[in-house]
């Protein structure tokens, strides 16, 4: 695959030069770089069909803090919603785009789900103490190992630690509500 | 109002459809239309601007079905990624993993035999047909014409029923896999496409019947949503709405890909860029479809259906008894899957939709890197603004019909 890079600064310049060869643009999309090569780490990556010359493929590297590059959106109107994905996945700003919002995720969400440190499906679940409930099955006698001691099911011997009622540690009314 | 508010609006309301808001002065109405709406084709969402029954404007809003399939392929090994992409467009799964597929055997360098890829064009095809033929239904339906929906949708069961016999599921089938496809084709799987070609090459006949001449239809298609080809190629159009406004590109033809290149089949390209344009683009393409099965059905070689690597692929269940080193290969590949060399590469195919590209990124792991689809739906839905604004609110309706976009594409 032909590849080729530029900085954000050049971007624009580049793409109309490739607009005016004739190179069509027909993806574009964010790239988290994290772990990959040293450098940088945004990028957005834009592919170019030509009628007589194949496929190109071009990495622009995002600059600053938040990531940036000048929208080619007015140059290929198509980006306009690529663009959109781009900051909606990675957070890259798009300079000079015409609305540059979310369009994937709820207009709300906060963070940037594609970026290597937005976890996958690790949703943070509120932790309430739940009451400790140990129940004895009906019929499951308490079993003895040759020293007499008693023997977990596991095959454990030594007295299991027991508590009754609610969790070590637990408030006596920590989950009342519910019980 | 926020769309969190317009949502929350829509949920009280219950209905599809419902006036935002009403300017008296400027005689302008802001009406909302879906995401609930059975003329959006899925959970499309459309914020129209009207004067009287005139589209003044039209903002599509998308992402009601987003679950993040980009982000979960990236956390699944390379063959279990197919999986994830063929949901992604679920009328042309198939497509889909071809696409990814295809993109995972560039990047492992390594070559499909013959049998392999007649299998997968054969099936990427009968996937043409039986998207085409949900696009038939239901722009038929958009348009009065109910009994369309009946006959399309009986049609594609018959290609959904192949689809059974060949993978064992009607959708997702995640057959298509890297190397090759998963299994071989099953016994009688030739008289059951020649019974499919004999059978669509009739129907499609009586789809004509009912609806290329029927005035009611032409009335509302002709002249309705043009889309001019300046348009198209600046917003970036592709596949049957691309060609229907005279763009002639198919990537079947211009960049070859798996066997087609050894077929020969015809590239419809009209240039009226109008719906009734879009559906005999649609019309002529199912009979390409139709000839390219053909030839396949006559070409397909035998030998191997996917790459015998025994680093790619489990082998046979008989090896396992008398192998010791097969049940390692086995256990590695369940276990943790195959490597893929470090890399990116962007592949795309023909779909039913236009170009369905796939840019994958591999960082010498088990998983992906990163996995784009560049689902034609998406770029495609960006025509709809210009090709409804100036028309009437029921040509809408139309022109969301002959864009066909799947939201499960747009959204991913």
């Amino acid at each position: 695959m032909r590849s080729g890079w530029t900085m954000a600064g050049n971007w624009r310049e580049r793409a109309r030069t490739l607009k005016d060869e004739g190179w069509w643009l027909v993806s574009y999309c964010g790239l988290d770089a994290l772990g990959l090569r040293g450098g940088s780490r945004f990028e957005a990556v834009a592919q170019f069909r030509h009628a007589t010359e194949g496929h190109r493929c071009i990495h622009v590297v995002a600059e600053g803090d938040p990531p940036t590059i000048p929208s080619i959106a007015a140059i290929w109107p198509t980006a306009n919603w690529m663009e959109r994905e781009a900051y909606d996945m990675f957070g890259i700003v798009f300079e000079g785009h015409p609305a540059l919002t979310r369009i994937l995720m709820p207009d709300e969400w906060e963070g940037w789900p594609l970026r290597k440190d937005y976890g996958v499906g690790k949703v943070t679940v509120e932790f309430v103490p739940q009451p400790f409930l140990q129940i004895d099955a009906p019929g499951q006698a308490s079993e003895t190992d040759g020293a007499g001691r008693e023997v977990d099911r596991l095959g454990q011997s030594g007295a299991p630690e027991r508590h009754w009622g609610t969790a070590p540690g637990a408030a006596d009314t920590a989950h009342e509500g519910s019980r | 109002m926020t769309s969190a508010q317009a949502i929350d609006k829509l949920e009280r309301d219950g209905h599809g459809a419902y006036v935002e808001s009403y300017d008296p002065d400027a005689q302008r109405m802001t009406l909302n239309m879906g995401p609930v709406h059975p003329a959006t084709h899925g959970v499309l969402r459309l914020l129209l601007e009207l004067d009287g029954e005139t589209v003044t404007k039209c903002e599509p809003i998308i992402g009601y079905l987003h679950t993040g399939m980009e982000k979960e392929c990236e956390d699944q090994n390379w063959r279990q990624a197919v999986t994830i992409v063929t949901r992604m467009d679920y009328l042309a799964q198939f497509s889909n993993e071809l696409v990814y597929s295809r993109a995972v055997d560039r990047l492992l360098d390594i070559d499909v035999p013959p049998r392999g890829r007649y299998i997968r064009v054969l099936m990427s095809e009968l996937n043409r047909l039986s998207s085409h033929l949900v696009w038939y239904g239901t722009q038929g339906l958009d348009m009065g014409a109910m009994s369309a929906l009946f006959y399309g949708f009986r049609e594609r069961e018959v290609i959904q029923d192949f689809n059974e016999m060949v993978t064992g599921l009607r959708m997702n089938n995640g057959y298509i896999i890297p190397g090759g496809v998963w299994e071989d084709l099953p016994d009688g799987w030739e008289p059951a496409v020649e019974s499919i070609l004999a059978l669509m090459s009739r129907r499609i006949e009586e789809y004509e019947e009912l609806l290329t001449f029927n005035p009611v239809f032409l009335e509302r298609t002709r002249g309705v949503g043009v889309i001019s080809k300046e348009v198209a190629l600046a917003l970036g159009a592709s596949g049957p709405i691309a060609r229907a406004s005279g763009i002639d590109l198919d990537l079947r033809r211009d960049a070859p890909y798996e066997v087609y290149d050894k077929l020969t089949f015809d590239v419809p390209t009209l240039t009226e860029g109008d719906v009734y344009a879009r559906y005999q683009v649609r019309m002529i393409e199912m009979r390409e479809s139709l000839k390219i099965l053909r030839q396949v059905v006559d070409g397909m070689p035998g030998g191997d259906y996917k790459n015998m690597d025994p680093k790619l692929t489990p082998p046979p269940r008989s090896e396992l008894n008398r192998s010791m080193e097969a049940v390692i290969h086995h256990f590695k590949l369940m276990t943790q899957g195959y490597t893929v060399p470090e890399g990116e590469v962007y592949e795309a195919v023909e779909s039913p939709r236009g170009e369905l590209g796939c840019y994958t990124v591999s960082s010498g792991g088990t998983a992906p890197h990163r996995v784009h689809v560049r689902d034609p739906s998406f770029a495609n839905l960006q025509l709809l603004p210009p090709a409804a604004i100036g028309g009437l609110v029921a040509d809408l309706i139309a022109v969301i019909a002959s864009l066909d976009p799947i939201m499960g594409g747009v959204d991913r």
